[in-house]
């Protein structure tokens, strides 16, 4: 977005230095120039915002009486400009002399003093000026240091207003402006707030943009930022969300450690990075990581909960005001934050790796010799990369023989993934995020992506400034809300009335694709006989959302040239989940919207490899690449590949394996970065069947949760410690790359998994991820002709027909769906309530979720200096007017209970609920929303209802 | 505006700028109903339009019409520049500073220019206009809380101006009339402007019939006229007088270049110091409402023509066109890079006709009687008439419309001669942009061209007479002083070139210089703001200081570069 002026087939000519230069109609003169080969100094211009020509750095001669900024000043014909004359750089040496007069010392510079890339200073160089030569100098417009990890230094700040496009056009935030007027401008955070209380989210984009030390970065962890040149780069992925953003790890081999990180430009999220990219990665460095395996003594049998928020019995203590943990307060316990490791470390011994894995083969054969394939299961995880994803399931399913091997896919798009392989046969996105700014209209529903995929909705926020219509739809009035141009807040848990609702209206205003309909989908006519019982008043009775604002939104969709859907959790963590994205699927196709630019289904993907571990398999009913387990033809093609026998049957679930625990069924299993004690729902429940199990070994990079009930602990390595591929949730499978070397004894989990499968008589050996990877390939015809030279620094999208000159396919199902026959299946859906409805005794829905700065259970982002800094404490979402009815201020402790347990935690209130919904984040241990959720599952995703259940919420009193 | 900036090249990027209606007038509003701007109003304002925070805070930190604390019973607002401080106003702020400095009741506030430098020193009261000696009455009378009196100064009135055609009231808008009923074109409007040669009175000095043309060529649509009232520069209040004795004429103007390009929404764009005036216009466009002049169907011929008053929120630096739409789209006062111009590229992206009050209240009696008629009311080979301001050292100021090209030692005759028969120092001939002139150069004609050429220009017509004895270099740092204080801050070599000029000066007036100490380093600075600056103001405003050093001989620049006005509306 470098030059504000549509792509113009026109073009000027014009003298540039003595030189005629051609170029394309409204092209700037400092670009036609950069052309030229002119090198025109800039400090406000940056090619990856719009220009504002402020510093006037770029002036060049026009004729004219005044000089104009080149980079905001478009071409003419028949321009004469010249660009270096004596004059012009006389006045960018003054221009530069006037803006260090008001700087600080080069040697106290935070910029020079940290990366060493002041701009401003560079240009001094240029031109020989120096800070302290005859201007008056100034000083004195102060620091602002609240935010935990970016710094502010007004005296650095020379206006050029390159943070405010950053946070505005970049990333949709708009926090930072100009505030007063002349001299005394300076840049302010929402109404001149310190930064660290505004609404900043801290994705640092402003640092990335900022030229002097105005805006640096903070060191975390002590490690000092210092030059790049100084520094190893190290391109890989973030490890968080499924957006994938490319960056660059900055590190200190000689500290081991990361200084900072930074963007890099890639064509999906083409530099940018949330919080948890840019500051969330020291996890790493926490010293409560795992660095040698772990057995659990004999005196800690029988097994059970170890720490007292495990126990379930924590919650009588009352945390400080802040919620944090007090050290050294005498307590029983350190109320909230970690896991106390003095409480449960003493119940396991160190072992040598030798030792631990002989015990898991032991344990794990021995279990299946005397039960049977049944009685194993594995959990494997979407944080681990496709390789480790690929091998796991290899293991339990040929040294097992079960099916019995799923991860956390189950837990977020499971009942999307069902609806999206029976609508269209393909359960990944049918085109990118970033496509959105091809769409008239986007439809943004049950997501909250401004949290959860903060990337990802940049670009849709972007769009929006560039005509594209947002709809969101969602219980709650999230940040996505004030970028919205339609907003519906329907009831928890109508979705399928709501959008029959609107499909309603789209069919009785004529304003299907008919001849889409025709060509392309079967069943329409069943649709449209359901959804004709639900007028829009109808579904303003479930919903609550009103009946006109409903046909607007049919009006909008049935009117859009090109129509997307986004969502999340909220669609698909319901009893009704599948049936949620049916409807998702009809709307898409009774308008023609799939298989266009701008055009499709986007189920916008969780984890950073939730896509790649589902597509290698880690799921009880596919083999690699979505092929059905219990298809014969399929089963014994992966018979003969892997060379041994396989279970014909598909195997259970995580929500099924928990409850055939407790039945008796399953009795070993090998976990692998799941931590199913926090995520999992009602878990009360989940304690039970832990508790339960003959042995359970956990691999893990922190002791977790889960891991207080296991017989072994292996300590593995994180993200940053191993190399590996990853795919996003456009479908970009993209390499990771090492950054750092696992603590301590700690392993690469992929070779754990192989010495396990070594020791159980697999005989495999892979040498490298590398390795891995081209076995993957070969097996998976979607991945094929992808490998790990020709994904390069930016990944692949696949499929792709010709990775080494391709991105790879953007926009899928142009021609035919991945069904047998080709055709988009249409299914109805009668809206269902969700299966615990509030009444008097628990009046309250519960609504469950994320935050911007955490990540599910926490093991990371709590242990991450920044994210834990911004957002520190459990809190209960209320909307004022319940708080007003309960009697509870903000901040104030209450206990929320359901019929499954209960918490006390703090309240905010918050002008985004809406009466009578309530929303708990499931990341703190402390205050864990899932012992509350209920382990009711969608029939066909096997999807817990994370998003709905009842609860009351009172007062803690006394007790808190 | 993302849609429009797409088709205009050159169109700079909205850096802290959003698209929907202006938060200004929900956060007049607010200040109406509670006072002052309360953080609680302003969040709940921000959540119910879906607006970020800093864009409020980026408006109300940059009007000073805007206040963040609880006002105190009396706002008493004093002018310190040029025409007052000629008057003294540096003694009688102090004094008002000695006698209320401690009052808890009193807000004592050294302002810009307030547009009534003929009662120099002149104050404001809770926004009353007012003279230093009515002060400690209107003071009284203010914490008592009682209603400002009724304008204290009463307007020359009686005799109309040589500009109005019509002997009565019973004849006016005749002109606008006639085009309504098809009788004259706006053609030969258009026309006659431009054989008048009228040029922009505002500054700049665009000619009006190429820009009126300019604008009608254009086929976007809509379109807007902006009738521009802000006139703001020290010595500067003929659009005042205008305003308040002949608002039919601007009124009509304004409605005849509505007509003429093609608009059907028109603003009178005041600044909020002209409260007497702004009343007086808005009884003139009831008026026009009446007789069925103004609003949505004009004269039953079917079109809409609607004029409406918009209340600067304050600053001088409104005056310069860009900076005015950009306040009128809610946005902070920053000018614009220019091209693209306003003609083509204006009012929320689309062609606007932009005049100064005294432009257009010449345009019905050239459209009247024809530009021969205009011509040849001008002194010798000079065409047509012309307002001045006369303030300072003068016996009597006020306003004065002479013919074009009127000398400047005849002029100050008119206004009675140097005040108290005193030698004359030095002028400024066109505002405090222009560049100072010595006593001889009294003869030069007043007129765009000649004075160019005597080093300095008919801007904003704003004649300031200085006495012999005058500091005139401190009088020029009074002027640079002016120009920082009112530097919106977008561009570095106006924000920080005028700041450190200035302290490089005052510095030097404290250590007893004068205009031969003028450097090397103030000239370069001059150069680098007059050349690199994105607007008028930073562009002339160490000019005056160079000229005081030229006068005094101390430089080797010569004194013929002629400087661009501020540009307060006339520009192309």
């Amino acid at each position: 977005m470098a030059i504000p002026v549509q792509a113009s087939t026109e073009t000027v000519t014009l003298t540039i230095d003595g030189r005629e230069v051609t170029a394309a109609e409204g092209t700037t003169i400092w670009a036609a120039a950069k052309a030229a080969g002119a090198d025109i100094p800039v400090l406000c211009h940056d090619e990856r915002y719009d220009p504002v020509g402020v510093c006037r750095m770029c002036v060049v001669d026009v004729g004219a009486p005044a000089f104009a900024a080149s980079c905001v000043r478009a071409c003419e014909n028949g321009m004469d400009v010249k660009t270096a004359t004596p004059e012009l750089e006389r006045s960018r040496a003054m221009l530069t002399r006037l803006l260090l007069a008001d700087q600080p010392a080069r040697d106290r510079d935070p910029k020079q003093i940290t990366t060493g890339d002041n701009e401003l200073l560079a240009l001094a160089d240029r031109y020989g000026v120096a800070r302290e030569d005859g201007l008056p100098v100034s000083s004195g417009r102060g620091t602002d240091l609240s935010n935990p990890v970016i710094a502010v230094d007004h005296d650095s700040c020379i206006l050029c207003d390159r943070c405010v496009r950053a946070c505005d056009d970049i990333q949709g935030n708009d926090v930072i402006g100009r505030s007063g007027k002349g001299y005394a401008t300076r840049i302010a955070f929402d109404l001149n707030d310190p930064m660290g209380n505004s609404s900043c989210v801290t994705c640092g984009e402003c640092v990335a943009a900022c030229p002097t030390g105005a805006l640096t970065n903070k060191p975390i962890r002590d490690v000092p930022i210092r030059p790049r040149s100084e520094l190893d780069q190290v391109d890989t992925v973030c490890p968080y969300c499924g957006v994938g953003c490319a960056l660059t790890y900055n590190v200190d081999r000689e500290r081991g450690a990361i200084a900072f990180a930074e963007g890099r430009d890639q064509p999906g999220s083409k530099g940018r990075l949330c919080v948890k990219g840019r500051y969330g990665w020291d996890y790493a460095a926490s010293p409560q990581r795992l660095t040698v395996p772990l057995i659990r003594r004999e005196e800690s049998y029988p097994k059970g909960p170890l720490s007292a928020e495990v126990r379930g019995d924590a919650d009588g203590e009352r945390p400080d005001q802040e919620g944090r943990r007090q050290d050294g307060s005498g307590r029983r316990r350190k109320p909230g934050g970690l896991v106390d490791y003095a409480e449960v470390l003493p119940h396991f011994r160190e072992a040598t790796w030798e030792e631990a894995l002989d015990l898991v083969a032991r344990r794990l054969t021995g279990i299946h010799a005397a039960d049977g394939p049944g009685a194993i299961a594995g959990f494997g995880s979407a944080k681990c990369s496709n390789e480790e994803a690929y091998l796991f399931q290899k293991l339990i399913r040929t040294g097992f023989h079960t099916n019995n091997v799923d991860h956390c896919t189950r837990l977020c798009h499971a009942s999307s993934v069902a609806a999206l392989f029976e609508g269209i046969g393909s359960g990944a996105v049918s085109t990118t995020y970033g496509d959105v700014v091809n769409a008239d209209v986007a439809i943004v529903t049950g997501s909250n992506p401004t949290a959860n995929h903060p990337v990802a909705s940049s670009f849709f926020k972007q769009a929006r400034r560039r005509g594209t219509t947002i709809i969101y739809v969602d219980p709650r009035a999230d940040k996505m809300s004030d970028h919205a141009d339609i907003f519906c807040q329907l009831k928890p848990g109508t979705d399928v009335a709501f959008y029959n609702g609107v499909m309603h209206e789209v069919i009785r205003l004529g304003l299907t694709d008919k001849d889409f309909i025709a060509r392309r989908t079967t069943n329409f006519e069943a649709l449209a006989q359901t959804v004709a019982d639900y007028p829009p008043e109808r579904a303003e009775q479930i919903t609550g959302v009103p009946a006109d604002l409903i046909r607007r939104v049919a009006r909008a969709w049935g009117g859009a040239g090109a129509g997307i859907i986004f969502w999340g959790m909220g669609i698909s963590q319901h009893t009704t989940g599948t049936d949620n994205a049916r409807c998702l699927i009809a709307m898409c196709a009774i308008t023609g919207n799939v298989g266009r630019p701008g055009s499709g289904l986007h189920p916008l993907r969780g984890q950073n490899n939730v896509q790649g571990a589902s597509d290698m398999g880690l799921i009880p009913m596919f083999y690699p690449d979505y092929k059905k387990a219990d298809d014969p033809a399929v089963h014994a093609r992966f018979e003969q590949l892997w060379g041994t026998d396989l279970d014909p049957q598909c195997g259970l679930t995580v929500t099924e394996i928990i409850g055939s625990v407790l039945a008796g069924g399953v009795r070993g299993m090998y976990m692998m970065g799941e931590n199913p004690f926090l995520s999992d729902p009602n878990i009360n429940k989940v304690r039970k069947a832990l508790s339960a199990l003959e042995f359970l070994v956990v691999q893990d990079i922190f002791l977790t949760e889960t891991a207080e009930f296991a017989d072994v602990i292996l300590p593995a390595s994180s993200y940053l410690e191993k190399d590996g591929t990853y795919t996003n949730t456009d479908r970009r499978v993209q390499l990771g790359n090492k950054v750092l070397e696992p603590p301590g004894q700690a392993r690469v989990d992929w070779e754990v998994v192989q010495d396990i499968a070594n020791r159980i008589g697999l005989g495999w050996t892979y040498t490298s991820a590398r390795d891995v990877f081209e076995e993957i390939v070969a097996v998976m015809p979607s991945y094929a002709r992808l490998s790990y030279d020709n994904l390069g620094l930016t990944g692949k999208l696949y499929p792709n027909p010709d990775p080494e000159h391709s991105d790879g396919t953007v926009v899928m199902f142009g021609e035919r769906f991945n069904t047998s026959d080709g055709l988009a299946h249409l299914v109805p859906a009668e809206w269902l309530p969700a299966k615990e409805l509030p009444d008097e005794q628990f009046p309250f829905v519960l609504n469950t979720g994320r935050l911007l700065q955490h990540w599910h259970t926490g093991t990371m982002t709590r242990r991450s200096f920044a994210l834990d800094a911004i957002s520190p404490r459990a809190e209960v979402y209320v909307s004022p007017g319940d708080a007003a009815a309960l009697g509870i201020a903000d901040g104030e402790q209450v206990r929320v209970t359901s019929r499954r347990g209960s918490i006390v935690l703090a309240t905010r209130v918050s002008h985004r609920e809406a009466p009578g919904n309530c929303f708990i984040p499931f990341h703190f241990r402390e205050a864990a929303a899932n012992l509350l959720t209920i382990d009711e599952i969608d029939p066909m995703g096997k999807i817990p209802e994370f998003k709905f259940c009842a609860v009351r919420i009172e007062a803690a009193g006394e007790r808190a | 505006m993302a849609k429009a900036q797409a088709q205009v090249p050159g169109v700079e990027a909205r850096a802290g700028r959003f698209d929907g209606p202006s938060l200004i007038p929900a956060l007049h509003a607010i200040q109406e109903r509670v006072g002052w701007l309360p953080r609680e109003e302003l969040v709940t304002l921000a959540r119910d339009v879906r607006r970020p925070l800093y864009e409020i805070e980026g408006l109300i930190s940059f009007y000073p019409h805007f206040r963040t604390e609880p006002p105190k019973r009396v706002a008493l607002h004093a002018c310190r520049d040029l025409s007052c401080w000629l008057q003294g106003a540096d003694e009688r702020i102090a004094a008002l500073r000695e006698r209320y400095g401690q009052d808890t009741e009193i807000e004592l506030v050294e302002v810009s220019c307030i547009g009534r430098c003929d009662a120099a020193p002149a104050l404001s009261i809770n926004e009353h206009p007012a003279t230093a000696g009515e002060a400690d009455t209107l003071v009284s009378a203010a914490r008592e809380g009682e209603p400002p009196p009724v304008a204290t100064r009463s307007y020359a009135g009686g005799g109309a101006w040589p500009n109005d055609p019509y002997s009565s009231a019973g004849e006016r808008y005749g002109l606008l009339r006639a085009v309504l009923a098809g009788d004259v074109n706006t053609g030969q409007i258009i026309t006659a402007l431009q054989d008048s040669g009228l040029r922009g009175m505002g500054g700049a000095g665009f000619p009006a019939g190429r820009k009126w043309e300019l604008v009608a060529a254009q086929v976007a649509t809509p379109k807007y006229v902006i009738c521009n009232a802000d006139e703001s520069e020290p010595g500067t209040f003929k659009d005042r007088q205008i305003l308040a004795e002949e608002p039919h004429l601007v009124l009509e103007g304004m409605l005849l270049g509505m007509l003429a390009v093609g608009a059907e929404e028109g603003w009178v764009f005041i600044r909020h110091e002209y409260g007497p005036e702004e009343a007086v216009i808005r009884r003139e466009i009831e008026l026009l409402r009446s007789a069925g002049l103004a609003g949505p169907d004009v004269a039953g011929t079917g079109r809409r023509l609607s004029v409406e008053v918009f209340t600067s929120p304050g600053g001088y630096i409104l005056g310069e066109e860009s900076a005015l739409i950009e306040c009128m789209e809610g946005h902070r006062g920053e000018p614009r890079n220019k091209p693209p111009f306003p003609g083509v590229y204006g009012l929320h992206g689309q062609p606007t006709l932009m005049n100064s009050v005294e432009t257009f209240a010449h345009v019905p009696i050239i459209a009247t009687r024809g530009a021969a008629w205009w011509k040849d009311q001008g002194a010798g080979e000079h065409s047509g008439l012309k307002f001045f301001a006369v303030s300072g050292h003068v016996e009597r100021p006020g306003v004065y419309c002479v013919p074009m090209g009127t000398t400047a030692r005849q002029l100050l005759e008119l206004a009675g001669g140097v005040a108290g028969g005193r030698p004359l120092g030095a002028i400024q001939p066109g505002g405090a942009s222009s560049n100072f002139l010595g006593p001889d150069q009294l003869d030069v004609p007043l007129d765009f061209a000649t004075l160019a050429k005597a080093g300095s220009m008919l801007g904003s017509g704003a004649l300031v007479v200085m006495a012999e004895g005058t500091d005139l270099l401190a009088a020029a740092t009074n002027v640079l002083a002016f120009f920082r204080n009112e530097s919106c801050g977008k561009c570095v070599p106006c924000r920080v070139g005028s700041s450190k000029a200035h302290r490089i000066l005052s510095g030097l007036l404290a250590n007893g210089g004068g205009p031969a100490d003028v450097n090397g380093e103030i000239s370069q600075l001059e150069q680098v703001m007059r050349r690199t600056s994105i607007c008028g103001l930073g562009q002339v405003a160490l000019g005056p200081v160079m000229s005081v050093a030229r006068l005094a001989g101390s430089t080797g620049h010569g004194a013929g570069d002629a400087r661009n006005g501020t540009g307060s509306g006339d520009g192309a």
